[in-house]
């Protein structure tokens, strides 16, 4: 057994660490641009303009300077908090935020009208249907080539399970339908749990921070798990899990049905932890491209909240540079860099609650 | 019978004959039929019977063995009907239990594909659905769900298992039920490339095992030397071995044909096989060419054209060039019309040996010993339509294995010594590992010992203070920047890439050492057969820029080579002399080039590269001081001999040990260190070793006395490339004294009374 490591293998261990450091440093995810460059940003999500990424570069500079020698907690408000997996950092903020209230009648005149929710019915035969008398799903009941098949819709509707009801207006019209966003009517507000997460990387890498936001007392409340350290992700998989915990929660992100909800479903089973089955998802990037396809020619968060609410972030970073800013920290130790991160988390989850309010209300509001 | 008319060609005709030294003849095998322990599912029991298929012994030893859950290694040779000696308890395994699942690992798309279609076949006829599937980097996105869903057949390859691996989330359904993973051409998963795949089938086990399978192992391989070891090494489990082939074969005739049988040779080897060629399609046998290189392939084929227009023009048009690259139409056609007797000869570069359906032909011509007697074995296996005579012959090439082997045919054709080395302890190649495993599940040093050993305790710190793993209270979790398997790449030792561009295109990477040694500028480098110049070698970039170009000299470098004793590991004592084993710094210096045509130098260049310093592993040994004196007494040069034998044991070594001369370097010096003793030192050309000198070490009796041999029995009066010059001797071959050298090697392998083979003393071991 070789217990004892002689000099020769000492040396050859410190030129180990350094050479997959410099490796695994010099990859990046990203592509820099030269501003203007159509046709590079066209091809994939992940290129920085040249511009944006020098802005950035120097901004990490400045925050380093800014901030050197000031601890994590001079920084950052927020506490521990502790469960099964351990102990990670929580920093919680509220906003205000201007509620809707949600027409269920209306929401519900919709559905149960919509004959083409029946297998066998489609636009030509929903207009003769209605032609001859039959208003809602319930009077096909009575009709006898469809009634076995309104049946089985009627009764989806009553048992009201929400992701049942949103496969089925999916299947039937798509899933980014008003129709499947206005099964959020049937949720109290405490129930939405808005999530953004912000990662290493685009998968098996940890992700360093969950941004939480709930709605308690007609507030967002924002819960930022932030890791301290690595080892403080599990901590922070559980706690954000707990959220989803309840009863009849609602998931909603934007882009989550793509990147948040898998990314987290790798991390739980990279700790073997079970996730928990068919958990309704609102993904609101699906809902604003069908709602804003035409009219802008960015559909990203960042451009919807300018566009739609009317905000501008100052000082933001792009995305796809979280990882270095965070590996910056890592690596000195020193807390300006993780500043920008939670900020622009923050203001994401901030920013998908509102925009989901929004489109919400606009179909169903009263 | 053709075979026959063209043996007495050679018997008779007067340039052939002197140049046959040797016919191993063999005499003709009736099939050796088996049976097996417990009867098959009826659907395949009738496959079988329906298509007139008896098993032969092999395939029953093997199908039993792998049935009651064994690891088993096949080393039967090519054709002997391995494929269906694992597939049948596969598909019988399924037909049983229909959530089985299997994972079969293939090097090369061309076989894959042909494995495919075996498979569906199989499937087809008996009703088991295997659902057969390729997975590989051309599975388009939209059908891979649906072959990790229904698939229980997964057809992979070694770059594809190590990018799923952090997608095992996903994969759990075939993780859950894996049964066997069969790995076919197993002996290409060697040197540093075995250590790779080594690495990463330890990492698919310690999948299967969270996933809670333990599926086995189904090794196929052509012959080696240790199969036992190599499997151990490659999985890391205890195997049974299966080698009696009970295939029939007809009779066979093995030459050794060596065109430098009085010492010089009139023409160069490779027109010496177009005559042959030649001679072969004249006397109407159908003939596969094998060839060291395209360059060499194009060349034989047009001579061979040339000369067969003077019979007629269809004649010319019967031989055909095969190259790696031909899309598969083209490979189907050749394919039909070998098969139509319209081809009738094939002339291929050593690539063909794996894969491609082309059966078998009559006769073989191997110009140049391929590297490896296996490689020899599969090429020659290739001689023989089903029970018919065949008729192989080896062009020899002056250097010292080709010619070793002309010498010594009982070595030739006696059993291998040819160990394949896998190596698991190079910390380089081991850490990239840690690192993707790192990333796929958290490391435990409790759980994960298992698979990696020691490893676990001295490198992980070591990432963790680069910032690549962190430890926490549930084991070690990757925490890089960048994706592990992005940055771990399955060949090659991790260091400075250097990257070969020819018009903004890249044509291959090297790493630092390959760099200096054959890319630096001025040099003159061959790729897949072109001959190209490199004009820049950036040491900033890591950039070397080369253009094609025609000239006909070739480049040498010239190196000085310095080493220092970092750690003895093993000591032994061969024939009254110390030998050691252990680590060592080696700094090479390369101070210039030598431009050369044919044997005559014609130019010299200085060149200005920074020393390249690596740490590796090797063996060095020091002569006796009687040994010494014997030399001395006799007259001869100390200096000379000892390089001598250097430079022939270094020849030979692959002959023992799997790999190419290339990969090894040596350092010769009669008064070295502190000590100033005579010493002989032969090292890894790798950045942490890969276990080459390791083997050698173990073998070097063995090695001594093929070294004398070689040496002893070379009809040259001073030296010559097939005994002592070496290609590659940054020495520029001086100083050299073939009568000291034999002295030596004399001594080196004399047994005395008193046999020195004492078991070696291990300060140490790593062994997983």
């Amino acid at each position: 057994m070789n217990v004892n490591p002689t000099m020769a293998d000492t040396q050859i261990q410190t030129r180990i660490g350094a050479l997959w450091q410099q490796r695994i440093h010099s990859l990046r995810e990203y592509e820099v641009v030269r501003d203007g460059n159509v046709f590079g940003s066209g091809f994939s999500n992940n290129c920085v303009y040249s511009s944006e990424y020098d802005l950035a570069r120097r901004y990490l500079d400045r925050l380093m300077t800014q901030y050197h020698g000031d601890s994590f907690l001079d920084i950052f408000a927020g506490h521990d908090i502790f469960n099964d997996a351990g102990a990670c950092f929580c920093i919680q903020s509220s906003v205000e935020i201007p509620g809707i209230k949600f027409n269920i009648d209306g929401f519900r005149h919709d559905i149960i009208s919509d004959l083409t929710l029946v297998h066998g019915v489609g636009e030509k035969t929903q207009r003769i249907l209605k032609a001859r008398g039959y208003e809602t799903l319930e009077d096909l009941l009575h009709h006898p080539k469809f009634r076995t098949a309104a049946r089985e819709v009627v009764e989806q509707l009553s048992i009201g399970n929400s992701v049942d009801m949103m496969d089925l207006i999916g299947n039937r019209h798509s899933r980014s339908h008003p129709l499947a966003l206005g099964t959020a009517g049937f949720y109290e507000p405490d129930a939405f749990v808005f999530i953004d997460i912000e990662t290493m990387g685009l998968f098996s890498r940890p992700i360093i921070l969950f941004g939480v936001g709930t709605i308690e007392r007609k507030k967002l409340v924002v819960r930022q798990y932030l890791l301290r350290d690595i080892a403080d992700e599990q901590a922070a998989l559980v706690a954000t899990m707990e959220h989803l915990s309840g009863e009849k929660p609602a998931l909603v992100t934007f882009n989550g049905k793509s990147f948040d909800f898998p990314y987290i479903l790798d991390r739980l089973s990279y700790y073997g932890i079970r996730p928990r089955s068919r958990i309704p998802h609102f993904d609101m990037l699906h809902f604003s491209r069908r709602r804003w396809k035409n009219e802008f020619p960015s559909l990203r968060l960042s451009a919807l909240e300018k566009e739609i609410l009317g905000i501008v972030r100052e000082e933001d970073i792009p995305g796809q540079m979280v990882p270095e800013f965070y590996e910056t920290y890592l690596r000195t130790g020193n807390c300006g860099p993780l500043v920008p991160i939670v900020e622009h988390n923050k203001q994401d989850v901030v920013s998908l609650a509102l925009l989901f309010f929004h489109l919400l209300g606009e179909s169903y509001g009263c | 019978m053709a075979v026959d008319d063209l043996l007495r060609l050679l018997n008779v005709n007067p340039v052939y004959r002197p140049r046959v030294v040797h016919i191993e003849e063999t005499e003709p095998e009736l099939a050796d039929y088996g049976s097996l322990d417990k009867p098959l599912d009826e659907s395949l029991a009738s496959y079988l019977a329906q298509n007139n298929i008896r098993l032969y012994s092999h395939q029953c030893e093997a199908i039993n063995r792998i049935r009651t859950g064994r690891n088993v290694i096949i080393t039967t040779p090519t054709a002997s009907g391995k494929t269906l000696a694992f597939n049948i308890p596969v598909f019988d395994q399924l037909a049983k239990e229909p959530e089985t699942r299997a994972l079969y690992l293939y090097p090369t798309k061309a076989l894959s594909n042909d494995q495919l279609a075996v498979h569906t076949q199989l499937a087809k006829f008996t009703g088991i659905a295997a659902n057969p599937g390729i997975y590989d980097g051309d599975t388009p996105q939209s059908k891979r769900a649906a072959i990790r869903e229904h698939s229980r057949i997964i057809i992979s390859n070694p770059y594809e298992l190590h990018q799923v691996l952090s997608w095992h989330a996903k994969w759990s359904p075939v993780f859950s039920n894996l049964k066997y993973i069969v790995i076919d051409e197993a002996h290409r998963y060697r040197g540093v490339f075995g250590s790779h795949i080594a690495l990463l089938i330890r990492r698919l086990l310690r999948i299967c095992d969270y996933y809670g399978s333990t599926p086995a192992f189904v090794l196929s391989t052509a012959t080696i030397a240790n199969p036992l070891e190599f499997a151990t090494k490659l999985t890391g489990r205890q195997f049974e071995h299966v080698e009696k082939d009970g295939s029939p074969h007809g009779k066979k005739h093995f030459v050794l044909y060596n065109p430098y049988f009085d010492g010089t040779g009139e023409r160069a080897t490779h027109q010496e096989t177009k005559d042959l060629l030649i001679s072969c399609i004249k006397n109407d046998l159908q003939t596969l060419c094998f060839t060291g290189s395209r360059k060499m392939t194009e060349l034989i084929t047009a001579w061979a054209r040339d000369d067969a227009n003077r019979t007629s023009a269809r004649l010319a048009n019967s031989i055909s060039a095969y190259r790696a690259g031909y899309l598969p139409e083209d490979r189907r056609a050749i394919e039909r019309h070998l098969k139509e007797g319209t081809m009738k000869a094939v002339v291929s570069t050593n690539a063909l040996e794996l894969g491609i359906d082309v059966g078998s032909l009559d006769a073989v011509l191997i110009s140049g010993f391929p590297g490896t007697m296996m490689s020899t074995r599969q090429q020659a296996g290739r001689a023989g339509r089903k029970g018919g005579e065949s008729l192989t012959v080896l062009v020899a090439q002056a250097n010292p294995l080709d010619q070793y082997f002309m010498r010594h045919p009982d070595q030739f054709f006696g059993s291998s010594h040819e160990n394949a080395i896998v190596d698991i302890t190079n910390p380089y190649i081991i850490s990239g590992h840690l690192l993707c495993a790192a990333a796929e599940l958290p490391l435990r040093e409790d759980n994960d010992k298992e698979f990696f050993g020691d490893s676990l305790q001295n490198i992980l710190p070591e990432l963790e203070s680069g910032n690549l793993v962190r430890k926490t209270s549930h084991g070690w979790i990757y925490a890089g920047r960048s994706r592990a398997t992005e940055a771990v790449s399955l060949d090659g030792i991790p260091g400075e890439t250097y990257r070969i561009i020819c018009s903004g295109r890249l044509l291959e990477t090297l790493d630092r050492a390959q760099a200096y040694r054959e890319a630096h500028k001025g040099a003159i480098m061959l790729h897949q057969g072109e001959t190209y110049i490199i004009n820049e070698l950036d040491l900033e970039t890591h950039i070397i820029k080369v253009t094609p170009t025609d000239v006909d000299y070739y480049t040498q470098p010239l190196k000085e080579v310095d080493l220092v004793i970092l750690d003895e590991l093993e000591s032994r004592v061969v024939n009254g002399m110390k030998c050691c084993f252990g680590d060592v710094e080696v700094t090479e210096r390369y101070t210039g080039y030598k431009i050369k045509r044919k044997d005559t130098i014609i130019g010299l260049e200085p060149l200005s590269l920074p020393p390249l310093s690596f740490r590796t592993k090797a063996f060095w040994f020091v002569p006796s001081t009687d040994m010494e004196q014997k030399v001395i007494g006799a007259g001869l040069d100390l200096p000379g001999g000892l390089h001598g034998a250097e430079h022939a044991i270094i020849a030979l070594m692959p002959l023992h040990v799997m790999c190419d001369r290339w990969d090894i370097g040596g350092l010769s010096s009669p008064s070295f260190g502190e000590r100033g003793e005579p010493v002989i030192f032969v090292y890894d050309g790798f950045e942490g070793g890969v276990g080459l000198a390791e083997k050698a070490f173990e073998v070097l009796p063995d090695l001594f006395s093929t070294a004398y041999n070689l040496v002893r029995d070379c009809g040259c009066e001073d030296g010559c490339p097939s005994c002592i010059y070496s290609p590659k001797c940054g020495n520029d071959n001086q100083p050299l004294d073939k009568e000291a050298t034999i002295l030596l090697l004399a001594e080196f392998c004399r047994t005395s009374k008193n046999e020195c083979l004492e078991k070696p003393v291990m300060h140490g071991s790593v062994i997983f």
